[in-house]
């Protein structure tokens, strides 16, 4: 039980650090993604709505 | 729109990962290896795929955004499957495979309710109740496809860590594991470039690209050139003082 307990506290831990390291990463760039599958080329979002550039952020 | 250079690289990239199938088969490692093999070939019919649906419906298409980021989530648990699959390798002989499966399933449904939590709170801030929607779910698959990412950097790590302490000695398990890890980092560190020095603008468009085919070249020289048998003695990192 001990064993499972350690691999939940790791699991836990890791996954702490990851978020951690992406919440820095992410907070200073440029909402630019990430995409290390392949060498196709990443489109453009389509989830985005319309192509106008973002305006700053109004709670800054 | 992409140019020649990046469909050269494009298809340079699927080339490689089919080298390392055939290499990996070759060397009589397909099934030893499963998950990096199932991984790689995945990888080459998702970029098949991309090819066919870019060039029918075109790169600003949605068609092709869509399938783009959810093959690319399904790459990525892909990735982390091969990921553990050398957990797997690292830690057989202590018996310890069952409890890398358990934290593997924890690690990845934990990832997933943090994706969903975050695209939830986000979605409720700007629309006041959470309804799931097409752009909702699109938003739900690149917050994974990114936290999945960033799991896998940090758990490669550990990995490596673990194979120090062991001492492992399995060369091309070394090799798999450190390729795999210059993969990510080469990643992050571009990310992290790009944002720092946004005046070499004209530069990440094709080193991006490049970095994607350090993994399948990588492995495929592990493969090819370094027998199952090869043994090697990592370097200590530090000497404690006795």
């Amino acid at each position: 039980m001990s064993r499972k307990l350690t691999v939940v506290l790791l699991a836990m831990l890791v996954l702490v650090g990851a978020m951690g390291l992406k919440t820095v990463v992410v907070t200073h760039g440029d909402n630019s993604l990430i995409m290390a599958n392949g060498g196709a080329p990443p489109p453009p979002s389509p989830w985005k709505n319309g192509g106008a550039p973002p305006p700053p952020s109004p709670w800054k | 729109m992409p140019g020649p250079f990046q469909y050269l690289v494009w298809f340079l990239c699927t080339l490689l990962e089919v080298s390392v199938v055939v290499c990996s088969a070759a060397r009589g490692s397909f099934r030893r290896y499963l998950s990096l093999n199932v991984y790689m070939f995945a990888a080459c019919f998702v970029n098949l795929a991309r090819f066919k649906i870019l060039f029918t419906y075109g790169y600003l298409s949605p068609e092709y955004g869509y399938f783009y980021y959810y093959s690319d989530l399904l790459l990525t648990i892909g990735l982390y499957c091969a990921l553990m699959g050398l957990y797997s390798r690292v830690f057989e002989e202590m018996g310890a495979g069952k409890y890398v499966r358990l934290g593997a399933v924890l690690l990845l449904l934990g990832t997933a309710a943090f994706s969903f939590a975050i695209v939830q709170q986000s979605s409720s801030r700007l629309a006041g109740h959470f309804v799931v929607d097409s752009r909702v779910m699109g938003h739900l698959v690149l917050e994974a496809s990114q936290n999945l990412y960033f799991v896998g950097l940090v758990l490669t790590y550990v990995l490596w860590g673990a194979m120090l302490k062991l001492r492992e000695t399995r060369t091309r398990l070394i090799q798999l594991v450190l390729a795999l890890g210059l993969y990510f980092s080469v990643f992050a560190a571009s990310y992290a470039l790009r944002n720092l020095y946004t005046s070499l603008d004209g530069v990440w468009p094709y080193l991006i690209p490049i970095s994607g085919c350090l993994l399948p070249l990588a492995w495929t020289y592990a493969f090819w050139r370094i027998p199952e048998d090869a043994r090697i003695t990592p370097s200590r990192l530090a000497v404690a003082p006795r």
